[in-house]
């Protein structure tokens, strides 16, 4: 049988700097013919330290850290999305990640025919998203203007659509960064709940997150990380206390 | 309904043009325009628009692990499609001006849609991956197929070419040989010449595997540069 998890060994990820600094032929061919050296030169980011670690089915774990810490970089790598320098990565099982919801609506298209192409994106049949489209349009509880296109929608709007038709499908590795905060007091709660239950349903769960309440609540290991480097490993209440050390909030 | 009409209104002007300056009959020459100019165009288009598709798919492909080729395949698939509708005027054409050219050989042109895809499709993807890098790319774009499009038959009747010592852009041109797949039976009535597709499989293959390498080189690290 094949077991989810995670398994990673001794991986290194590095933002490679020619992404930020050199973006056109111009600049290029003008750096090629003037020999000034740039005295603020920019270096490869080395975003992820020697981080090895396994997660196992039914483990519950909350990434903690400051800004620019890694824990996205660390999602996204886990995700398939960010290629590793050096080491090895392994995941099994289907990964479902919710990072920035908003991101990668038509525009010009109304909001069913939006959900429509997300349900495609996310690799389902179009039979399939024309069953759970009712229950999508309900739970975003966009009334008339569901047939509208996304333009005319405000963000808070959009999140709520992007949210409804993000959470509809589970998986078995859930990988959230920081989704929660979007919407209405009243829709935060029904949010909330969806979340849970979609946590319930998975098997492993990833969450980054600066509520150091959610974490408790969601969450049984920590990690910390500090500049790229897992600086603790173990329970989520002694990671919180290690995390609050380290950036000198005690 | 401006893909139609876009193309066609750009033909009547230049043919009349044209007709004028070479001498040639208007009836004949506007289709050769015709069909020239809609292919060029779907060419240039999916070119141009394929460099931009992975900048534009940014929210994507920082969401979702899919083959990076799908999105410029997108904007291929698009202009297929009003190539086709396009092409439509082009055979109306034909048919009222020169119907004695009808006949098998016509089972011919249609060829030119997977032989384009072939080529345009790993053309397109190629660019997008340089694109991503050097953001320019699309303005240095422009200039290059206006210098392709200048030395290539595609307006030019290709004779203009052989008159005097520039031959070799006729024989050796890949835009000419593909032409000559739609005009060989639309415009004379005779099949294309395996020549013609020795020429469209082999640029297509090369690009290919161009692709394919570039692919293999860069497709996971296009997400640093978006």
């Amino acid at each position: 049988m094949n077991k989810n998890g995670i398994l990673l060994e001794g991986v290194e990820l590095y933002y490679s700097s020619v992404a930020f600094k050199e973006r056109s032929l111009k600049s290029l061919l003008g750096n090629v013919l003037s020999s000034k050296r740039n005295k603020h030169a920019v270096h490869d980011v080395h975003a992820l330290k020697n981080v090895s670690l396994e997660i196992k089915p039914g483990e519950r774990v909350g990434l903690l850290g400051h800004n620019g810490a890694g824990k996205s970089t660390f999602l996204k790598m886990v995700a398939g999305l960010y290629p590793i320098s050096t080491g090895h990565r392994a995941v099994t099982g289907t990964v479902r990640s919710l990072f920035d919801l908003s991101l990668g609506f038509e525009p010009d298209a109304s909001g069913r025919e939006n959900i429509l192409y997300r349900g495609l994106l996310l690799g389902l049949s179009p039979r399939y998203m024309r069953n759970v489209e009712t229950e999508i349009v309900e739970f975003a509880d966009l009334g008339e203007f569901i047939d509208y296109p996304i333009k005319t929608y405000s963000a808070g709007m959009q999140v709520r659509l992007a949210f409804a038709i993000s959470t509809m499908v589970g998986g078995d590795i859930l990988l959230l960064d920081e989704v929660i905060g979007a919407g209405d007091a009243n829709f935060m709660e029904k949010a909330r709940r969806r979340i849970e239950s979609l946590i319930e349903q998975s098997e492993i769960l990833v969450l980054a997150s600066h509520d150091f309440g959610s974490l408790r609540s969601l969450c049984e290991r920590g990690l910390v990380f500090h500049h790229g480097e897992i600086v603790y490993d173990g329970k989520i209440s002694q990671g919180i206390v290690e995390y609050k050390r380290i950036n000198g909030l005690l | 309904m401006w893909t139609i009409i876009q193309p066609l209104g750009m033909t009547l002007l230049l043919s009349i043009v044209f007709s004028k300056i070479f001498h040639s009959d208007i009836r004949l020459y506007a289709p050769y325009i015709l069909s020239g100019m809609i292919v060029w165009e779907f060419v240039t288009a999916s070119s141009m628009g394929g460099a931009l598709a992975f900048v534009q798919a940014d929210a994507y492909i920082k969401q979702c692990t899919h083959p990076l080729a799908i999105y410029t395949l997108r904007t291929v698939c698009t202009n297929i499609i009003v190539l086709g509708l396009a092409s439509l005027t082009l055979v109306v054409w034909v048919l009222v001006v020169m119907p004695q050219n009808f006949g098998w050989p016509w089972l011919a042109a249609l060829s030119i849609f997977p032989i384009l895809v072939l080529i345009v499709w790993p053309l397109a993807t190629l660019l997008a991956y340089i694109a991503t890098r050097f953001r320019d790319l699309p303005h240095a774009l422009g200039l290059i197929f206006q210098a392709m499009w200048f030395v290539s038959p595609i307006y030019f009747e290709s004779k203009t070419f052989r008159g005097g010592s520039l031959h070799g852009l006729v024989d050796y041109n890949p835009i000419y040989h593909l032409l000559e797949i739609v005009r060989a039976p639309l415009l004379h009535g005779q099949w294309p010449t395996a020549t013609n597709y020795l020429f469209c499989i082999v640029t297509g293959a090369v690009l290919v595997v161009v692709a394919a390498l570039m692919g293999i080189r860069s497709e996971k690290r296009v997400i640093f540069y978006l």
